[in-house]
Protein backbone atom coordinates (compact mmCIF):
# COMPACT_ATOMS: atom_id res chain seq x y z
CA UNK A 1 0.00 0.00 0.00
CA UNK A 2 1.55 3.71 -1.14
CA UNK A 3 1.84 5.93 1.67
CA UNK A 4 -0.46 8.92 0.73
CA UNK A 5 0.66 12.10 -0.49
CA UNK A 6 0.64 15.08 2.14
CA UNK A 7 -2.06 16.59 0.27
CA UNK A 8 -4.38 13.63 0.69
CA UNK A 9 -3.80 13.68 4.08
CA UNK A 10 -5.75 15.53 6.48
CA UNK A 11 -4.89 18.05 8.83
CA UNK A 12 -5.08 16.43 12.15
CA UNK A 13 -6.55 19.26 14.78
CA UNK A 14 -5.77 17.09 17.94
CA UNK A 15 -2.12 17.35 20.15
CA UNK A 16 1.65 16.95 18.17
CA UNK A 17 3.04 15.15 20.63
CA UNK A 18 1.98 13.84 23.83
CA UNK A 19 4.03 12.24 26.42
CA UNK A 20 2.57 9.80 29.56
CA UNK A 21 4.84 9.27 32.33
CA UNK A 22 7.20 9.49 30.16
CA UNK A 23 11.02 8.26 31.78
CA UNK A 24 14.52 7.16 30.48
CA UNK A 25 17.40 5.94 32.05
CA UNK A 26 21.15 5.34 31.23
CA UNK A 27 21.49 2.92 33.73
CA UNK A 28 21.65 5.08 36.77
CA UNK A 29 21.69 7.89 35.37
CA UNK A 30 17.80 9.31 34.41
CA UNK A 31 18.14 11.05 31.33
CA UNK A 32 14.22 12.30 31.70
CA UNK A 33 11.92 12.08 34.33
CA UNK A 34 8.34 11.17 34.57
CA UNK A 35 7.48 13.62 31.46
CA UNK A 36 3.50 14.10 31.23
CA UNK A 37 2.87 17.06 28.66
CA UNK A 38 0.89 17.55 25.50
CA UNK A 39 2.12 19.24 22.95
CA UNK A 40 -0.12 21.17 20.53
CA UNK A 41 -0.01 21.80 16.81
CA UNK A 42 1.98 24.82 16.15
CA UNK A 43 5.58 25.81 16.95
CA UNK A 44 6.73 25.01 20.13
CA UNK A 45 9.87 25.92 22.18
CA UNK A 46 11.89 22.98 24.28
CA UNK A 47 13.98 25.21 26.37
CA UNK A 48 16.80 23.96 28.47
CA UNK A 49 20.18 24.63 29.81
CA UNK A 50 22.73 22.01 28.47
CA UNK A 51 22.14 18.89 30.22
CA UNK A 52 18.53 19.29 30.43
CA UNK A 53 17.34 16.30 28.67
CA UNK A 54 16.56 18.28 25.44
CA UNK A 55 18.19 15.50 23.50
CA UNK A 56 16.83 12.91 24.86
CA UNK A 57 13.64 14.15 24.91
CA UNK A 58 13.62 14.87 21.19
CA UNK A 59 15.41 11.08 20.72
CA UNK A 60 12.13 9.42 22.54
CA UNK A 61 9.23 11.99 20.55
CA UNK A 62 11.29 10.50 17.15
CA UNK A 63 11.39 7.06 18.13
CA UNK A 64 15.38 6.32 18.14
CA UNK A 65 14.86 5.42 21.78
CA UNK A 66 12.82 3.08 23.79
CA UNK A 67 11.04 4.67 26.99
CA UNK A 68 11.96 3.11 29.96
CA UNK A 69 9.13 3.57 31.07
CA UNK A 70 5.81 5.48 29.73
CA UNK A 71 4.72 6.05 26.19
CA UNK A 72 5.32 8.77 23.37
CA UNK A 73 2.37 9.24 21.09
CA UNK A 74 3.27 11.52 17.51
CA UNK A 75 -0.15 12.97 16.05
CA UNK A 76 -2.11 10.36 17.97
CA UNK A 77 0.20 7.05 17.49
CA UNK A 78 2.35 5.46 19.41
CA UNK A 79 6.06 6.27 17.90
CA UNK A 80 8.29 3.60 19.08
CA UNK A 81 8.33 0.27 16.98
CA UNK A 82 6.11 2.39 14.60
CA UNK A 83 8.61 3.65 11.51
CA UNK A 84 5.99 4.06 9.20
CA UNK A 85 4.78 7.19 11.48
CA UNK A 86 8.46 8.28 10.60
CA UNK A 87 7.46 9.59 7.29
CA UNK A 88 5.69 12.25 8.85
CA UNK A 89 8.78 13.38 11.03
CA UNK A 90 11.69 15.92 10.34
CA UNK A 91 14.54 15.40 12.58
CA UNK A 92 17.56 17.90 12.76
CA UNK A 93 19.85 16.27 15.16
CA UNK A 94 21.85 18.84 17.20
CA UNK A 95 25.07 16.90 16.29
CA UNK A 96 26.79 16.84 12.77
CA UNK A 97 26.19 13.72 10.96
CA UNK A 98 27.32 13.63 7.62
CA UNK A 99 29.44 12.12 5.39
CA UNK A 100 31.85 14.69 5.00
CA UNK A 101 32.72 13.52 1.71
CA UNK A 102 29.31 13.39 0.17
CA UNK A 103 27.77 16.54 -1.44
CA UNK A 104 25.24 18.31 0.08
CA UNK A 105 22.37 17.06 -2.38
CA UNK A 106 24.34 13.66 -2.22
CA UNK A 107 23.58 13.09 1.09
CA UNK A 108 19.77 15.03 1.30
CA UNK A 109 18.89 12.92 -1.96
CA UNK A 110 20.28 9.75 -0.31
CA UNK A 111 18.09 10.71 3.13
CA UNK A 112 14.98 11.89 1.43
CA UNK A 113 15.25 8.24 -0.62
CA UNK A 114 14.93 6.69 2.77
CA UNK A 115 11.25 8.00 2.87
CA UNK A 116 10.39 6.25 -0.01
CA UNK A 117 10.29 8.74 -2.34
CA UNK A 118 12.42 7.13 -6.46
CA UNK A 119 15.73 8.43 -6.92
CA UNK A 120 14.50 11.47 -9.54
CA UNK A 121 11.87 12.43 -6.85
CA UNK A 122 14.59 12.47 -3.94
CA UNK A 123 16.22 14.51 -5.93
CA UNK A 124 13.83 17.33 -6.64
CA UNK A 125 12.89 16.69 -3.04
CA UNK A 126 16.16 17.19 -2.14
CA UNK A 127 16.62 20.43 -3.93
CA UNK A 128 13.35 22.47 -3.12
CA UNK A 129 14.89 21.37 0.55
CA UNK A 130 18.28 22.68 0.06
CA UNK A 131 16.64 25.90 -1.79
CA UNK A 132 14.42 26.58 1.23
CA UNK A 133 17.67 26.52 3.58
CA UNK A 134 18.97 28.96 0.97
CA UNK A 135 21.85 26.43 0.16
CA UNK A 136 21.00 25.43 -3.60
CA UNK A 137 24.07 27.38 -4.15
CA UNK A 138 26.43 24.96 -2.61
CA UNK A 139 24.42 21.90 -3.38
CA UNK A 140 27.24 20.50 -5.52
CA UNK A 141 30.09 21.45 -2.82
CA UNK A 142 31.41 18.69 -0.33
CA UNK A 143 30.16 18.89 3.35
CA UNK A 144 33.56 18.47 4.43
CA UNK A 145 33.79 21.88 3.21
CA UNK A 146 31.19 23.73 4.12
CA UNK A 147 31.15 25.97 7.27
CA UNK A 148 29.01 25.45 10.59
CA UNK A 149 26.24 27.60 9.67
CA UNK A 150 26.00 26.01 6.10
CA UNK A 151 26.01 22.52 8.43
CA UNK A 152 23.10 23.45 10.46
CA UNK A 153 20.88 24.44 7.32
CA UNK A 154 21.81 21.06 5.60
CA UNK A 155 20.68 19.35 8.16
CA UNK A 156 18.00 21.18 8.15
CA UNK A 157 16.92 20.46 4.64
CA UNK A 158 16.77 16.56 5.15
CA UNK A 159 14.52 17.17 8.20
CA UNK A 160 12.15 18.95 6.15
CA UNK A 161 12.58 17.52 2.28
CA UNK A 162 10.62 14.96 2.36
CA UNK A 163 7.84 17.34 3.48
CA UNK A 164 7.08 15.80 7.32
CA UNK A 165 3.77 17.07 9.33
CA UNK A 166 6.30 17.43 12.03
CA UNK A 167 9.77 19.00 11.97
CA UNK A 168 11.41 18.08 15.49
CA UNK A 169 15.06 20.74 15.72
CA UNK A 170 17.22 20.01 18.31
CA UNK A 171 19.42 23.50 18.47
CA UNK A 172 19.06 24.45 14.89
CA UNK A 173 19.89 28.11 14.99
CA UNK A 174 23.38 26.79 16.96
CA UNK A 175 26.36 27.97 14.45
CA UNK A 176 24.12 30.59 11.95
CA UNK A 177 25.40 34.04 11.24
CA UNK A 178 22.74 36.27 12.00
CA UNK A 179 21.74 36.52 8.71
CA UNK A 180 20.78 33.02 8.29
CA UNK A 181 19.64 32.95 11.71
CA UNK A 182 16.62 35.30 10.60
CA UNK A 183 16.08 33.50 7.62
CA UNK A 184 15.77 30.15 9.72
CA UNK A 185 13.55 31.88 12.10
CA UNK A 186 11.44 32.85 9.11
CA UNK A 187 11.26 29.56 7.64
CA UNK A 188 9.96 27.83 11.22
CA UNK A 189 7.68 30.32 11.65
CA UNK A 190 6.16 29.86 7.88
CA UNK A 191 5.98 26.50 8.79
CA UNK A 192 4.51 26.83 11.76
CA UNK A 193 1.57 29.46 9.88
CA UNK A 194 1.31 26.79 7.37
CA UNK A 195 -0.38 24.20 10.04
CA UNK A 196 2.44 21.97 10.57
CA UNK A 197 3.80 21.07 13.62
CA UNK A 198 7.85 22.07 15.21
CA UNK A 199 9.11 21.51 18.14
CA UNK A 200 12.58 23.48 18.19
CA UNK A 201 14.99 23.19 21.25
CA UNK A 202 17.60 26.14 22.56
CA UNK A 203 18.96 27.01 25.42
CA UNK A 204 18.75 30.29 24.60
CA UNK A 205 15.39 32.38 26.08
CA UNK A 206 15.58 35.18 23.05
CA UNK A 207 15.98 32.45 20.74
CA UNK A 208 12.88 30.79 21.11
CA UNK A 209 10.63 34.07 21.93
CA UNK A 210 11.17 35.18 18.69
CA UNK A 211 9.89 32.11 16.82
CA UNK A 212 6.83 30.97 19.62
CA UNK A 213 5.25 32.27 22.42
CA UNK A 214 4.56 28.63 22.94
CA UNK A 215 7.13 27.09 25.28
CA UNK A 216 7.96 23.96 27.35
CA UNK A 217 10.55 24.55 30.72
CA UNK A 218 12.87 21.44 30.86
CA UNK A 219 15.94 20.84 33.44
CA UNK A 220 17.44 17.73 35.16
CA UNK A 221 15.09 15.66 33.28
CA UNK A 222 12.00 17.52 33.96
CA UNK A 223 9.53 19.33 32.62
CA UNK A 224 9.70 22.16 34.90
CA UNK A 225 6.49 24.76 33.26
CA UNK A 226 4.98 24.69 29.93
CA UNK A 227 3.02 27.60 28.18
CA UNK A 228 2.87 30.77 27.27
CA UNK A 229 6.18 32.32 27.14
CA UNK A 230 5.05 35.63 28.69
CA UNK A 231 4.20 33.61 31.62
CA UNK A 232 6.93 32.61 31.96
CA UNK A 233 8.74 35.44 32.17
CA UNK A 234 6.52 36.61 34.53
CA UNK A 235 7.71 33.61 36.55
CA UNK A 236 10.84 34.72 36.10
CA UNK A 237 10.61 38.02 36.53
CA UNK A 238 9.00 37.77 40.17
CA UNK A 239 12.82 36.44 41.42
CA UNK A 240 15.79 38.65 41.67
CA UNK A 241 17.48 39.30 38.58
CA UNK A 242 21.60 39.78 38.63
CA UNK A 243 23.28 42.26 36.82
CA UNK A 244 27.17 42.54 36.97
CA UNK A 245 28.48 46.04 35.80
CA UNK A 246 32.20 46.94 35.51
CA UNK A 247 32.32 50.47 36.01
CA UNK A 248 35.51 52.79 36.54
CA UNK A 249 33.81 54.57 39.81
CA UNK A 250 31.74 51.88 41.02
CA UNK A 251 30.73 54.22 44.35
CA UNK A 252 28.93 56.59 42.26
CA UNK A 253 27.56 54.08 40.37
CA UNK A 254 26.04 52.07 43.12
CA UNK A 255 25.01 56.13 44.68
CA UNK A 256 22.78 56.35 41.52
CA UNK A 257 21.42 53.08 41.94
CA UNK A 258 20.10 53.11 44.88
CA UNK A 259 17.51 55.25 44.86
CA UNK A 260 15.72 53.42 41.71
CA UNK A 261 12.87 51.36 42.02
CA UNK A 262 13.54 47.50 42.35
CA UNK A 263 16.84 47.60 43.31
CA UNK A 264 16.97 45.20 46.15
CA UNK A 265 20.87 44.40 46.80
CA UNK A 266 23.80 45.83 45.88
CA UNK A 267 27.82 43.98 46.17
CA UNK A 268 30.75 45.60 45.23
CA UNK A 269 33.73 43.60 43.85
CA UNK A 270 37.03 44.33 42.27
CA UNK A 271 36.31 46.90 40.18
CA UNK A 272 32.61 45.98 39.64
CA UNK A 273 29.02 46.12 41.21
CA UNK A 274 27.05 43.52 41.50
CA UNK A 275 23.18 44.49 41.16
CA UNK A 276 20.08 42.36 42.23
CA UNK A 277 16.69 43.74 40.92
CA UNK A 278 13.52 42.97 40.84
CA UNK A 279 12.49 45.02 37.92
CA UNK A 280 15.54 43.77 35.00
CA UNK A 281 13.61 45.58 31.97
CA UNK A 282 13.23 48.90 33.75
CA UNK A 283 16.92 48.51 35.50
CA UNK A 284 18.20 47.97 31.72
CA UNK A 285 16.65 51.01 30.80
CA UNK A 286 17.94 53.04 33.12
CA UNK A 287 21.37 51.38 33.04
CA UNK A 288 21.54 52.35 29.35
CA UNK A 289 20.80 55.80 30.50
CA UNK A 290 22.87 56.20 32.66
CA UNK A 291 25.95 55.35 30.43
CA UNK A 292 25.05 57.53 27.40
CA UNK A 293 24.65 60.53 29.62
CA UNK A 294 27.83 59.45 31.82
CA UNK A 295 26.31 60.76 35.55
CA UNK A 296 27.72 57.25 37.15
CA UNK A 297 30.82 57.86 35.26
CA UNK A 298 32.52 55.11 32.70
CA UNK A 299 30.39 51.76 32.45
CA UNK A 300 33.14 48.87 30.83
CA UNK A 301 30.76 46.13 30.93
CA UNK A 302 26.82 45.00 31.86
CA UNK A 303 26.54 41.23 32.03
CA UNK A 304 23.99 39.36 33.60
CA UNK A 305 24.34 36.00 34.74
CA UNK A 306 20.71 35.60 34.29
CA UNK A 307 20.83 35.62 31.10
CA UNK A 308 22.35 32.03 31.54
CA UNK A 309 19.47 30.13 31.68
CA UNK A 310 21.17 28.06 33.93
CA UNK A 311 20.29 30.41 36.28
CA UNK A 312 16.96 31.40 35.67
CA UNK A 313 16.43 27.59 35.88
CA UNK A 314 18.03 27.25 39.42
CA UNK A 315 15.36 30.27 40.40
CA UNK A 316 12.25 28.19 38.98
CA UNK A 317 13.50 24.97 40.92
CA UNK A 318 14.05 26.65 44.28
CA UNK A 319 10.46 28.00 43.68
CA UNK B 1 7.43 42.85 -15.41
CA UNK B 2 9.59 39.98 -13.93
CA UNK B 3 7.78 37.36 -12.46
CA UNK B 4 7.59 37.16 -8.70
CA UNK B 5 9.41 34.01 -7.72
CA UNK B 6 8.01 32.61 -4.36
CA UNK B 7 11.05 31.55 -2.32
CA UNK B 8 8.96 29.58 0.43
CA UNK B 9 8.91 25.73 0.64
CA UNK B 10 6.40 24.00 -1.95
CA UNK B 11 5.46 20.75 -0.87
CA UNK B 12 5.56 17.24 -2.07
CA UNK B 13 2.92 15.77 -3.72
CA UNK B 14 3.99 12.77 -5.28
CA UNK B 15 3.56 8.95 -4.07
CA UNK B 16 5.81 7.30 -1.45
CA UNK B 17 7.18 3.86 -1.57
CA UNK B 18 5.57 1.47 0.36
CA UNK B 19 7.07 1.23 3.94
CA UNK B 20 9.94 -1.77 4.09
CA UNK B 21 11.74 -1.38 1.41
CA UNK B 22 14.67 1.18 2.64
CA UNK B 23 17.44 -1.74 2.97
CA UNK B 24 17.50 -2.18 -0.59
CA UNK B 25 18.00 1.88 -0.61
CA UNK B 26 20.83 1.31 2.27
CA UNK B 27 22.31 -1.66 0.21
CA UNK B 28 22.01 -0.09 -3.22
CA UNK B 29 24.24 2.91 -1.81
CA UNK B 30 27.12 0.68 0.08
CA UNK B 31 27.64 -1.60 -3.74
CA UNK B 32 27.81 1.71 -5.34
CA UNK B 33 29.87 3.23 -3.11
CA UNK B 34 32.32 0.16 -3.07
CA UNK B 35 32.77 -0.06 -6.48
CA UNK B 36 33.72 3.56 -6.87
CA UNK B 37 36.86 2.79 -4.84
CA UNK B 38 39.66 1.95 -7.64
CA UNK B 39 41.22 -0.34 -5.07
CA UNK B 40 38.39 -2.90 -4.12
CA UNK B 41 37.75 -2.76 -7.77
CA UNK B 42 41.14 -3.90 -8.56
CA UNK B 43 40.65 -6.86 -5.48
CA UNK B 44 37.45 -7.81 -7.40
CA UNK B 45 39.80 -8.24 -10.58
CA UNK B 46 42.27 -9.56 -9.43
CA UNK B 47 39.41 -12.14 -7.19
CA UNK B 48 38.20 -13.39 -10.67
CA UNK B 49 42.23 -14.62 -12.06
CA UNK B 50 41.96 -18.07 -10.54
CA UNK B 51 38.44 -18.22 -12.07
CA UNK B 52 40.77 -17.93 -16.12
CA UNK B 53 43.30 -19.91 -14.89
CA UNK B 54 40.31 -23.00 -13.83
CA UNK B 55 38.87 -22.27 -17.02
CA UNK B 56 41.83 -22.78 -18.55
CA UNK B 57 42.31 -26.43 -16.85
CA UNK B 58 38.55 -27.24 -17.72
CA UNK B 59 39.32 -25.97 -21.34
CA UNK B 60 42.66 -28.27 -21.44
CA UNK B 61 41.15 -31.10 -19.82
CA UNK B 62 37.98 -31.29 -22.01
CA UNK B 63 40.67 -31.71 -25.11
CA UNK B 64 42.17 -34.88 -26.26
CA UNK B 65 45.47 -33.23 -25.29
CA UNK B 66 48.26 -35.68 -23.32
CA UNK B 67 48.19 -33.41 -20.29
CA UNK B 68 44.20 -33.81 -20.18
CA UNK B 69 44.31 -36.94 -18.30
CA UNK B 70 46.46 -35.25 -15.48
CA UNK B 71 44.12 -32.21 -15.17
CA UNK B 72 40.74 -33.81 -15.49
CA UNK B 73 37.96 -31.92 -14.14
CA UNK B 74 36.45 -33.62 -10.72
CA UNK B 75 34.02 -32.32 -7.92
CA UNK B 76 37.70 -31.50 -6.36
CA UNK B 77 38.04 -29.15 -9.26
CA UNK B 78 35.63 -26.69 -7.68
CA UNK B 79 36.45 -27.18 -3.52
CA UNK B 80 39.77 -26.60 -4.48
CA UNK B 81 38.76 -23.66 -6.20
CA UNK B 82 36.61 -22.36 -3.78
CA UNK B 83 39.14 -22.86 -1.23
CA UNK B 84 41.52 -20.30 -3.05
CA UNK B 85 38.85 -18.03 -3.44
CA UNK B 86 39.05 -17.42 0.43
CA UNK B 87 41.96 -14.58 0.08
CA UNK B 88 39.97 -13.16 -1.71
CA UNK B 89 36.85 -13.67 0.24
CA UNK B 90 38.88 -12.11 2.75
CA UNK B 91 39.53 -9.08 1.14
CA UNK B 92 36.32 -8.18 0.40
CA UNK B 93 34.99 -8.31 3.61
CA UNK B 94 37.66 -6.49 4.56
CA UNK B 95 37.05 -3.89 2.01
CA UNK B 96 33.27 -3.63 3.94
CA UNK B 97 34.60 -2.73 7.61
CA UNK B 98 33.35 0.22 7.37
CA UNK B 99 29.81 -0.38 7.31
CA UNK B 100 28.79 0.04 10.22
CA UNK B 101 32.22 1.89 11.68
CA UNK B 102 31.20 5.37 9.75
CA UNK B 103 27.89 5.65 10.62
CA UNK B 104 28.85 5.35 14.20
CA UNK B 105 32.15 7.58 13.31
CA UNK B 106 29.75 10.12 11.35
CA UNK B 107 26.97 10.13 14.07
CA UNK B 108 24.88 9.09 10.64
CA UNK B 109 23.20 6.06 12.77
CA UNK B 110 21.03 8.32 15.11
CA UNK B 111 19.60 10.03 11.42
CA UNK B 112 18.94 6.41 9.89
CA UNK B 113 17.15 5.34 12.75
CA UNK B 114 14.91 8.32 12.80
CA UNK B 115 13.64 7.39 9.06
CA UNK B 116 11.03 5.28 8.18
CA UNK B 117 13.37 2.00 8.36
CA UNK B 118 13.21 -0.77 11.59
CA UNK B 119 16.95 -2.06 12.87
CA UNK B 120 16.42 -4.93 10.96
CA UNK B 121 16.10 -3.38 8.07
CA UNK B 122 19.25 -1.31 8.59
CA UNK B 123 21.42 -4.49 9.45
CA UNK B 124 19.80 -6.08 6.73
CA UNK B 125 20.76 -3.24 4.04
CA UNK B 126 24.50 -3.56 5.65
CA UNK B 127 24.61 -7.18 5.23
CA UNK B 128 23.59 -6.73 1.91
CA UNK B 129 26.96 -5.44 0.19
CA UNK B 130 29.09 -7.99 1.84
CA UNK B 131 27.46 -10.62 1.05
CA UNK B 132 26.59 -9.37 -2.26
CA UNK B 133 30.59 -9.03 -3.19
CA UNK B 134 31.45 -12.34 -1.38
CA UNK B 135 29.32 -13.92 -3.50
CA UNK B 136 30.69 -12.30 -6.60
CA UNK B 137 34.06 -14.23 -5.86
CA UNK B 138 32.66 -17.56 -4.76
CA UNK B 139 29.43 -18.63 -6.55
CA UNK B 140 29.27 -16.91 -9.66
CA UNK B 141 32.89 -17.91 -10.92
CA UNK B 142 32.03 -21.40 -8.95
CA UNK B 143 28.96 -21.83 -11.19
CA UNK B 144 30.43 -19.97 -14.35
CA UNK B 145 33.22 -22.51 -14.20
CA UNK B 146 30.33 -25.18 -13.94
CA UNK B 147 28.73 -24.16 -17.28
CA UNK B 148 32.05 -23.64 -19.03
CA UNK B 149 33.02 -27.40 -18.13
CA UNK B 150 29.87 -28.30 -19.70
CA UNK B 151 30.49 -26.28 -22.68
CA UNK B 152 33.96 -27.35 -23.73
CA UNK B 153 33.30 -30.97 -22.73
CA UNK B 154 29.65 -30.59 -25.20
CA UNK B 155 27.43 -33.06 -23.00
CA UNK B 156 25.92 -32.87 -19.39
CA UNK B 157 27.73 -36.33 -18.94
CA UNK B 158 29.64 -34.71 -16.18
CA UNK B 159 26.86 -32.68 -14.42
CA UNK B 160 24.39 -35.74 -14.55
CA UNK B 161 27.61 -37.64 -12.60
CA UNK B 162 27.51 -35.10 -9.98
CA UNK B 163 24.64 -33.47 -9.94
CA UNK B 164 24.90 -32.64 -6.15
CA UNK B 165 27.57 -30.21 -7.16
CA UNK B 166 25.14 -27.52 -7.82
CA UNK B 167 23.76 -27.20 -4.43
CA UNK B 168 27.24 -28.17 -3.33
CA UNK B 169 28.56 -24.87 -4.61
CA UNK B 170 25.95 -22.42 -3.45
CA UNK B 171 25.33 -23.51 -0.20
CA UNK B 172 28.99 -23.61 0.41
CA UNK B 173 29.56 -20.43 -1.09
CA UNK B 174 26.00 -18.93 1.10
CA UNK B 175 27.50 -20.72 4.28
CA UNK B 176 31.17 -18.41 3.68
CA UNK B 177 28.99 -15.22 2.46
CA UNK B 178 26.64 -15.48 5.67
CA UNK B 179 30.06 -16.17 8.14
CA UNK B 180 31.98 -13.17 6.90
CA UNK B 181 29.10 -10.60 7.04
CA UNK B 182 27.97 -11.03 9.79
CA UNK B 183 31.35 -11.45 11.16
CA UNK B 184 32.63 -8.54 9.97
CA UNK B 185 29.18 -6.24 10.27
CA UNK B 186 29.47 -6.61 14.15
CA UNK B 187 32.77 -5.70 14.35
CA UNK B 188 32.12 -2.82 11.91
CA UNK B 189 29.81 -2.12 15.10
CA UNK B 190 31.93 -2.50 17.70
CA UNK B 191 34.06 0.62 16.67
CA UNK B 192 34.29 4.21 15.03
CA UNK B 193 36.91 3.02 12.71
CA UNK B 194 37.28 0.92 9.88
CA UNK B 195 40.64 0.85 9.94
CA UNK B 196 40.52 -0.60 13.37
CA UNK B 197 37.56 -3.04 12.08
CA UNK B 198 40.04 -4.31 9.94
CA UNK B 199 42.84 -5.34 11.99
CA UNK B 200 39.89 -6.68 14.31
CA UNK B 201 39.19 -9.11 11.31
CA UNK B 202 42.42 -10.06 10.53
CA UNK B 203 43.70 -10.69 13.74
CA UNK B 204 40.33 -13.25 14.31
CA UNK B 205 41.26 -14.83 11.49
CA UNK B 206 44.80 -15.32 11.92
CA UNK B 207 44.97 -14.97 15.39
CA UNK B 208 42.54 -18.28 15.47
CA UNK B 209 44.28 -19.87 12.40
CA UNK B 210 47.21 -19.10 14.19
CA UNK B 211 46.48 -20.82 17.70
CA UNK B 212 45.18 -23.55 16.55
CA UNK B 213 48.35 -24.56 14.70
CA UNK B 214 50.42 -23.98 18.05
CA UNK B 215 47.82 -25.93 20.13
CA UNK B 216 47.85 -28.79 17.13
CA UNK B 217 51.89 -28.35 17.80
CA UNK B 218 52.36 -28.86 21.12
CA UNK B 219 49.20 -31.46 21.16
CA UNK B 220 49.32 -33.44 18.51
CA UNK B 221 45.55 -32.80 18.26
CA UNK B 222 43.49 -31.52 15.38
CA UNK B 223 40.38 -31.19 17.46
CA UNK B 224 41.78 -27.79 18.07
CA UNK B 225 40.57 -26.88 14.86
CA UNK B 226 37.24 -25.95 16.57
CA UNK B 227 38.91 -22.30 17.68
CA UNK B 228 39.78 -21.44 14.13
CA UNK B 229 37.06 -20.44 11.58
CA UNK B 230 38.65 -21.44 8.67
CA UNK B 231 39.29 -24.82 9.71
CA UNK B 232 35.91 -25.02 10.09
CA UNK B 233 34.51 -23.56 7.16
CA UNK B 234 37.02 -26.47 5.55
CA UNK B 235 35.34 -29.26 7.36
CA UNK B 236 32.06 -27.93 6.32
CA UNK B 237 33.45 -27.85 2.62
CA UNK B 238 35.02 -31.24 2.78
CA UNK B 239 31.57 -32.52 3.75
CA UNK B 240 29.38 -30.57 1.12
CA UNK B 241 31.75 -31.35 -1.65
CA UNK B 242 32.13 -35.69 -0.28
CA UNK B 243 36.05 -34.97 0.27
CA UNK B 244 37.73 -36.94 2.40
CA UNK B 245 37.35 -35.80 5.76
CA UNK B 246 40.74 -34.44 7.06
CA UNK B 247 39.98 -33.05 10.38
CA UNK B 248 38.68 -35.27 13.64
CA UNK B 249 36.38 -32.41 13.99
CA UNK B 250 32.22 -33.86 13.17
CA UNK B 251 30.49 -31.84 10.62
CA UNK B 252 28.13 -30.82 13.11
CA UNK B 253 30.52 -29.26 15.13
CA UNK B 254 31.49 -27.29 12.40
CA UNK B 255 28.21 -25.75 11.44
CA UNK B 256 27.26 -25.64 15.30
CA UNK B 257 30.77 -23.40 15.69
CA UNK B 258 29.20 -20.91 12.53
CA UNK B 259 25.78 -20.79 14.01
CA UNK B 260 27.43 -20.13 17.55
CA UNK B 261 29.69 -17.17 15.79
CA UNK B 262 26.41 -15.61 13.68
CA UNK B 263 24.53 -15.95 16.42
CA UNK B 264 26.85 -13.70 18.60
CA UNK B 265 27.00 -11.69 15.37
CA UNK B 266 23.59 -11.04 15.79
CA UNK B 267 23.32 -10.57 19.55
CA UNK B 268 26.52 -7.55 19.09
CA UNK B 269 24.42 -6.12 16.16
CA UNK B 270 21.25 -6.15 18.34
CA UNK B 271 23.19 -4.31 21.14
CA UNK B 272 25.14 -1.85 19.26
CA UNK B 273 22.61 -0.63 16.34
CA UNK B 274 20.69 1.81 18.84
CA UNK B 275 20.49 5.87 18.51
CA UNK B 276 23.17 7.56 20.63
CA UNK B 277 22.16 7.35 24.33
CA UNK B 278 23.20 11.14 25.03
CA UNK B 279 22.21 12.62 28.10
CA UNK B 280 21.58 15.85 26.96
Amino acid sequence: MQTPALSERSESNGPMITTEHLSKWYGQVSGLNDVTVTVPPGITGLLGPNGAGKSTFMKLVTGQLKPSKGVVRILGEPIWGNPALFHRIGFCPEQDSFYERMTGLGWVTALVTLNGLEPDAATAAAKRGLEAVDLLDAADKKIGAYSKGMRQRVKMAQALAHDPDVLILDEPLSGMDPLMRRRTIRLIREWGRSGKSVLVSSHILHEIESMTSNILLINNGRILAEGNVHQIRELIDTHPHSVFIRAQNTKALARALLVEDGVISMKFEAGAVVVETARPDAFYARLTDMAASGEAGVIDEVTSPDDNLQAVFKYLVKQ
Amino acid sequence: MSPIHDQGYRHYLGEREPHGRAWWVIARSHIVTAMQHRGFRFILLVAWAPFVVRAVQIYVASTNLPVAEFIATTPETFRDFLAQQRLFVFLVTIGQAGLIADDRRTNALQLYLSKPLTRVEYILGKLVPPLAYVLAVTLVPALLLLLLQIVFAGSLAFLRANLFLLPAITLFSIIQALLSAFAILALSSLSKSRRFVSIMYAGVIFFTAAMYQALRGITNSRTWAVISPGEMLDVIANAIFRARAVSPVPVYVAILVVFVIIALSIVILERRIRAVEVVA
